[in-house]
């Protein structure tokens, strides 16, 4: 019986050398050491085998498996590393075959990330209506009827009262007569104007109003607020330069430059030459607009923002006519 | 505004380079972009913010480049008037409502001639072409000095009276540049004893102004109401460089002062004698006020510590006379900066001059509130239909959100029910759109494409909810439904159901339905009918839906997750056949509520014919064959009763 089970062993351990791929190997596993293997019914032998001589069978029978095991596993490994090793002819630059992905618009994929950057700074989304009334867009905002700012912002009026909101900074009334400070907030949306449409001008564009109430607020939080969030949305190495500008809800008012992406400083149409492009205007809140709202200025004050949304997704991805935005077309939007 | 270089440097001189001034006057506030020629004259273009009526003068943009480079400015020189040698009499009549104040002058004996060349050049220079002595002197002065001011041929003025008032609308005014207006009602009007003979702050009259053969003049200074000035303007399309001023409010203090200016010029250039007293009527002094800034102040604003003697230089440099108080310093505020009115106007005053630029930059340190502010908008639903639908291959587009009224009947829309701008930019862009199709099949028509697909999330009007609608060019109906079965699948609101109809005449009648959840209605999908599509000028197929957000939001439920069943499926394919008109979603319905069955997937149609793949599981054990069978046969027996259908052949 014991040369039985060496016959068998040298047998097996020819075949599995001789084996060609892992599919054989499997095979000769199976013919050998699996349920009905040979090996197996060799163990069901052992009553056969006289007692004194079980444990001698046994320990031959036990080596043999083993021995042959660590060559299957052995051959395996061989085999995976000709595999591996092997060198064959195999075209990578074919181009591939893409799933039909949509594309998300340039608008929401800046806002996107906007509002990204303005969540890890505390600020909360607002939405709010685009039909609103005169009082939110103007009078709230300390710019009486009749008032000259008013003609920087031609409005668009509708049949049977409201106007249509020239800025997102129309829902800073909104928020702060419904809510006590502190509160940071940020709104996003349409706006129109009454302008005649070219390259750099639409009626419609998209704004994105922020504003900060709380104690102990100052003119360098706007400016690290400014300086922090166009260096997030345009790298660090982007030029920023700030003047006075008047805006009746603000004052000190501020108007944020940044250099030129689109000519890289040098001067362009889009920049009316000047190299720098007016991004962000901002400000300290008025005192009127915080007591028209019902806010206490001994102890509040705050700032206010407005970036021009459209502005910035042309400066990121260098458009120069602002229509191209509102275009439905495939050709524009799969560049996105 | 236009400020010549040459004239500019009568009153300041300039030491920065031109293009680094230039810079700093934008950085306090004075944009100034640009620069053109006239002649050999260079002449800076600034841009004047709202709040500044100074600034609207060449004098006062000197007083400002004077503290920017912290130089004094030169004031120019006017001397007293000489004593009055004639008497003409007139009676100006006082309306504190229309002219805060009202100074006037008369002079005799005048000779109207051109203006020597200095003169000419200067009004060229101001892009205006020049008339004669007298009217380039009130235009000179009104450069210089922002103070608009107006010459009366004081022989044609009827009894010698001037009465303001407001127009009743529709009288006709002929100007002074011989053009004729019909005013509107409320403009600010001066009456002699018979005629309308001025349109205060916006045109003098054609009938009393200054001709060739003038002698005798009034030269007048109103300041004027600036809202029913700007409104008078606006109304009759006519902007000048006066009611630009009078909007801004000007220099009330300055105004005789002013007139004493043009005068000297007048007399020397045209000569003439006084012939009246310098008539002042004024509501008030108009005297420069006082206005305190504590340093606290100053320092809660800015958030830096300016040393209180920089505070003070940089006060001094801009004329506001401050001294220093115990806990701040109180200004005296001239006269021409009318905008200067409280504490939070002197803060910036100070840090403009310090410049923005020199600001350390911090964020704010205050506490993030957890409460939820009013108006708050989670935008995640929003994010996870986008996802699904460019997931579907549809692409995002944003159109504009007007529309024309023709627009709106090629949908078959009333344009009663729609919102209506009564001023729109063109007639192309008059409506706020009831729905977000229209933008998008515009998309449909520009691209050539062979399949085409958009979709868009946004607002419709009136109601402003937020609607997601999509259309498609190239895709089969399964392909457009698989999208909106995956939408309401994802969404966790499978249970919708389908009406055969919309109420919308642009939906195809028989190839569109309405998809509600419970009673609500989501919107519709299907087919555009082709009346719409060659009214459009459009030739394929259009596939679309259009869904009302909200509805979508309010049914949307997270799923249950089901634990994976240990043992495997048995899976086989069994192809139905149903009489026509049979509805093969509710067949689909039917197999999946059959006991035992864990899927089933429509996996192809031939001919009226219908093959479905069937998943059988049971979660507890193996399921034998005679088990599928069993369920087999109730999902046979409840396809023949229900439908008629049957296996295949």
């Amino acid at each position: 019986m014991q040369e039985d089970i060496i016959n068998l062993k040298n047998q097996a351990i020819a075949q599995i050398s001789g084996a060609g791929d892992a599919g054989e190997l499997e095979e000769l596993r199976a013919a050998y050491l699996g349920r009905n293997g040979k090996f197996t019914l060799l163990v069901k032998k052992i009553k056969e085998i006289p007692p004194e001589k079980r444990k001698e069978f046994g320990i031959t029978l036990n080596e043999s498996k083993i021995a042959i095991e660590n060559i299957i596993s052995d051959k395996k490994h061989e085999l995976l590393k000709s595999l591996t090793e092997k060198r064959e002819w195999f075209d990578l630059t074919i181009p591939g075959v893409k799933p039909n992905l949509g594309h998300l618009h340039p608008l929401t994929q800046v806002l996107s990330e906007v509002k990204q950057i303005f969540n890890y700074l505390g600020y909360q989304v607002a939405d709010g209506p685009e039909i609103e009334t005169d009082y939110y867009n103007f009078e709230a905002l300390n710019i009486p009827k009749d008032h000259p700012a008013r003609d920087t912002q031609m409005t668009f009026y509708i049949d049977g009262g409201g106007i249509l909101r020239t800025q997102t900074s129309a829902m800073q009334g909104r928020v702060m007569e419904k809510m006590k400070p502190p509160f940071r907030v940020l709104v996003p949306g349409r706006c129109f104007r009454y302008e005649q449409v070219d390259a750099s001008h639409g009626f419609e564009f998209w704004q994105v109003e922020g504003f900060v109430v709380d104690e102990n607020i100052h003119l360098t939080n706007l400016f690290g607020t400014i300086d922090y969030v166009l260096r997030e949305l345009f790298g660090k190495e982007i030029k920023l330069r700030y003047a006075t500008t008047n805006f009746p809800f603000v004052e000190p008012g501020v108007d944020t430059y940044m250099s030129c992406t689109i000519c890289g400083g040098r001067g362009c149409s889009f920049c009316k030459g000047t190299g720098w492009s007016e991004i962000m205007p901002a400000g300290m809140i008025h005192p009127n607009v915080l007591k028209t709202a019902g806010i206490d200025t001994k102890k509040w004050n705050g700032f206010a923002f407005a970036i021009g949304l459209s502005r910035i997704v042309n400066l990121r991805y260098q458009i120069k006519d602002l229509r191209t935005l509102t275009t439905p077309d495939l050709r524009i939007l799969k560049q996105f | 505004m236009l400020i010549p270089l040459s004239w500019l440097k009568e009153y300041v001189d300039i030491k920065l380079p031109l293009k680094e001034l230039m810079w700093k006057m934008t950085e306090a506030g004075l944009t100034c972009e640009a620069t053109k020629k006239v002649g050999d004259e260079v002449v800076l273009d600034v841009e004047v913010t709202a709040n500044r009526p100074d600034w609207m003068s060449i004098l006062g943009v000197a007083r400002e480049i004077a503290a920017i480079q912290g130089l004094r400015v030169r004031e120019p020189k006017i001397k007293e008037l000489p004593a009055q040698t004639a008497k003409f009499p007139i009676d100006l009549v006082p309306n504190f409502d229309l002219f805060e104040r009202w100074s006037a002058i008369a002079i005799k004996g005048i000779e109207i001639k051109a203006s020597p060349k200095w003169l000419s050049e200067r009004i060229k220079q101001m892009g205006h072409t020049p008339i004669n002595n007298v009217i380039d002197i009130t235009n000179y002065v009104m450069y210089e000095l922002g103070i608009p001011m107006h010459a009366f041929d004081y022989d044609e003025m009827s009894g010698q009276i001037m009465t303001p008032g407001l127009s009743k609308g529709g009288e006709k005014f002929t100007s002074v540049d011989g053009d004729s207006y019909t005013l509107p009602k409320d403009a600010i009007i001066i009456n002699d004893s018979e005629r309308l003979i001025d349109l205060a702050g916006i045109k003098g009259g054609l009938n009393s102004g200054i001709k060739d053969s003038t002698k005798n003049i009034l030269l007048h200074v109103t300041i004027d109401n600036p809202v029913l000035v700007r409104r008078a303007s606006i109304a009759l399309g006519l902007r000048s460089d006066a009611s630009a001023i009078y909007e801004r409010g000007p220099d009330k203090g300055g105004v005789v002062n002013a007139l004493k200016r043009a005068v000297n010029l007048i007399l020397d250039i045209a000569g003439g004698v006084i012939a009246s007293e310098m008539i002042d009527i004024k509501k008030e002094k108009f005297e420069p006020w006082e206005l305190a800034l504590s340093f606290k102040k100053l320092d809660d604003v800015l958030g830096i510590r300016i040393d209180p003697s920089e505070v003070i230089k940089i006060l001094s440099k801009l004329n506001l006379s401050p001294k220093k108080s115990k806990d701040g310093v109180t200004c005296l505020i001239p006269t021409y900066r009318g905008d200067i009115k409280i504490e939070e106007d002197l803060v910036e005053e100070v840090a403009r001059i310090y410049g923005y630029n020199k600001f350390p930059k911090t964020l704010p340190k205050g506490q993030v509130t957890s409460i939820k502010i009013p108006y708050y908008f989670d935008d995640s639903f929003h994010k996870k239909i986008k996802q699904i639908m460019t997931a579907s291959g549809y692409s995002e587009a944003i159109p504009l959100s007007l529309l024309s009224k023709a627009s709106l009947e090629k949908f078959g829309i009333n344009s009663k029910n729609a919102v209506k701008i009564t001023n729109p930019v063109s007639l192309e862009y008059e409506y706020m759109r009831p729905s977000l199709l229209p933008g998008l099949l515009e998309g449909i028509k520009i691209n050539n494409e062979g399949l085409v697909q958009l979709f868009e999330i946004d607002k419709t009007y009136p109601e402003e909810n937020y609607k997601l609608a999509a259309v498609a060019k190239g895709l089969t109906f399964r392909q457009l439904k698989g999208t909106v079965d995956l939408i309401f699948g994802r969404l966790g609101s499978e249970d919708f159901e389908i009406e055969f109809e919309t109420d919308k005449d642009y939906f195809h009648p028989s190839k569109s339905g309405t998809i509600k959840i419970g009673r609500e209605k989501v919107g519709e999908f299907g087919e555009l009918t082709p009346i719409l599509l060659s009214k459009l000028e459009i030739k394929d197929t259009v596939l679309c839906f259009e869904f009302d957000v909200a509805a979508l939001q309010k049914h949307a439920k997270i799923k249950d997750y089901k634990d994976l069943a240990a043992n495997p499926s048995q899976v086989e394919d069994l192809t139905l056949i149903f009489p026509p008109k049979t509805r093969i979603g509710e067949v689909a319905k039917v197999i999946e509520e059959t006991p035992l069955v864990q899927d089933c997937d429509l996996t192809g149609t031939y001919k009226g014919s219908y093959t479905f793949r069937i998943w059988y599981q049971d979660s507890k054990k193996n399921l034998t064959d005679k088990e599928v069978e069993e369920s087999r046969n109730k999902i046979l027996k409840e396809i023949k009763n229900k439908f008629g259908g049957k296996l295949k052949s």
